[in-house]
């Protein structure tokens, strides 16, 4: 019982967080560009805003593109359940593990992708055509990266490893544990939509990937997608910081121990997220053409620290 | 102490292969040299760790030349010899970028399967460094085979030296010195004959 409450409160506490999170990167940006930039809540103003709105929908839109927002946001909340956020106590265990978890991220990506495509425009189709062109590479470098994790922890459940590592420090130190961090960061940099692989800024650009797919989408779809899209840049960010940095996170179900681990990944997502307003201040968007040889790089990383994790298992 | 010893000389490892494998992800010769120049900076801490650790003093030495040698001198006559090359800057590899990550990836995979066996006889510290190093010779006889300029294929060789020399720290704690001390001449000596030559050398894919 303990345990779903635990993992309600989790997801939860994620699909609250996510604008936030979006909200603090786009304030960061603006601070960096000599802006004002507006605060950590217009995103909720925002999605209060378009939830509201009635919607406009193309003429030669089938069912599946209202079918797609709402597969696109359970899978990810379906994602944000699999993934320890503040207790290393894994709830969500019970109900998935790591494959579990990219075959829920894979599922949004196509049906997005199969969003895109059906009103039969062509920014639509471009996108999801680029969208899954990106898919394919990324999804199983994220995939491997983990796995070099799993294969030093002997599991595949994200509970256990965390926990591991929780117990055992010695295994974060060596290649293979900050070769997989790397491959993951460009990896999911790459899954949400980020510079340098798509501009999450704009969709009046012609090489936009993510933004270029939900051009269709207005009203209460469109804040569902965006919201869908926030919850899964939170839930990378976490599993990032929680996977290869677990320490902070609660052992025990205790009000302390939990509210310091609430505290702790707050102040982890908040890490990475100005690691990231800050990547994408200094960084130019990749042409097209060179965004495989970037993911290459990532696969190769992640490939590597999956063999010496196996070999010196 | 073992533990660190075996850490330290791993972390040195890595950072000279993924310096080998950001050759080939970068496009440019003056990228390629700073990798080397990293890369035999790694050489050169890998070097003064065994000497710590395994309580060789004389691969203090050893490591200080090679910090003043690959680490200094040889990267500022590659530089010389890249200002000084006319045309086209780009390079265009006989293989893509992307191929040529996947292909270095299998070759790593490959450098761990065939080492495995000798792993398991040695009980050195630094025993996990070994594939690394041989991933390292591999990679960069990948690099000299798939590149057209004579001076990436000059980089390409340099990182194969400094593979052969971390094979030879990691798996023997450095060879005799005056062995070393040949080396290091004929490392010069090859770089500056290359220097008189390569400008007189047409690139072999005008033709």
């Amino acid at each position: 019982m303990t345990t779903v409450v635990l993992a309600a409160a989790e997801l939860l506490f994620l699909a609250i967080l996510a604008p936030a999170v979006v909200g603090y990167v786009r304030w960061l940006k603006a601070r960096l560009q000599s802006r004002r930039g507006a605060d950590l809540f217009q995103p909720y103003r925002e999605f209060r805003k378009t939830f509201a709105k009635g919607m406009v929908i193309a003429d030669t839109a089938s069912w599946l593109f209202h079918l797609a927002p709402y597969v696109v946001v359970a899978s990810t909340v379906a994602a944000a359940v699999l993934v320890p956020v503040f207790s290393a106590s894994q709830a969500g265990d019970q109900f998935g593990d790591l494959f579990a978890l990219m075959a829920l991220l894979i599922l949004g990506t196509m049906f997005l992708a199969l969003g895109g495509l059906d009103p039969g425009t062509a920014f639509g189709g471009m996108g999801s055509s680029r969208e899954m062109t990106v898919a394919a590479l990324t999804e199983p470098t994220l995939a491997i990266a983990v796995l070099a994790l799993a294969l030093t922890a002997g599991s595949s459940s994200l509970g256990v490893i965390t926990g591991t590592l929780l117990t055992t420090p010695a295994n974060a130190i060596g290649p293979g544990h900050a070769l997989a961090f790397a491959a993951f960061l460009i990896a999911m940099l790459a899954e949400t939509g980020r510079l340098p692989v798509d501009n999450p800024a704009t969709h009046l650009e012609l090489t936009m990937i993510h933004e270029a797919m939900i051009l269709e989408y207005s009203g209460p779809y469109l804040a569902l997608l965006e919201w869908a899209a926030a919850l899964k840049l939170t839930l990378l960010l976490t599993l990032a910081a929680n996977l290869f940095v677990p320490w902070g996170m609660a052992t025990s179900v205790g009000a302390a121990a939990l509210a310091f681990g609430l505290v702790v990944v707050v102040a982890k997502i908040a890490v990475l997220a100005t690691l990231l307003a800050l990547l994408e201040t200094r960084v130019a968007k990749l042409r097209l053409f060179r965004v495989p040889e970037l993911l290459a790089v990532s696969f190769t990383l992640a490939l590597l620290a999956a063999t010496s994790s196996f070999f010196t298992r | 102490m073992d533990a660190t010893f075996s850490l330290l000389t791993m972390t040195g490892a890595s950072a000279m292969l993924l310096l080998a494998l950001a050759v080939l992800w970068r496009h440019h010769v003056p990228a390629y040299i700073t990798a080397f120049r990293m890369q035999s900076v790694a050489l050169a801490f890998v070097g003064a760790v065994v000497a710590w650790f395994g309580d060789v003093s004389e691969l203090f030495l050893v490591a200080a030349l090679i910090l003043a040698l690959k680490g200094w001198i040889v990267p500022r006559i590659l530089a010389r010899m890249e200002a000084r090359r006319p045309g086209d800057r780009g390079l265009h590899p006989l293989v893509n970028t992307e191929m040529s990550l996947l292909l270095s990836g299998g070759l790593a995979v490959a450098a761990y399967e065939i080492s495995r066996p000798v792993a398991e006889v040695i009980s050195l510290p630094t025993r996990g460094g070994l594939p690394l190093a041989l991933a390292l010779i591999l990679v960069s006889l990948f690099i000299v085979v798939s590149r057209r300029q004579v001076i990436a294929q000059i980089v390409g060789f340099l990182m194969l030296e400094n593979g052969i020399a971390l094979l030879a720290l990691l798996g023997a704690y450095g060879v005799p010195l005056v062995v070393e001390l040949g080396v290091f001449l004929d490392v010069l000596l090859g770089v500056l004959v290359m220097q008189a030559l390569v400008p007189g050398m047409g690139e072999p894919s005008a033709g």
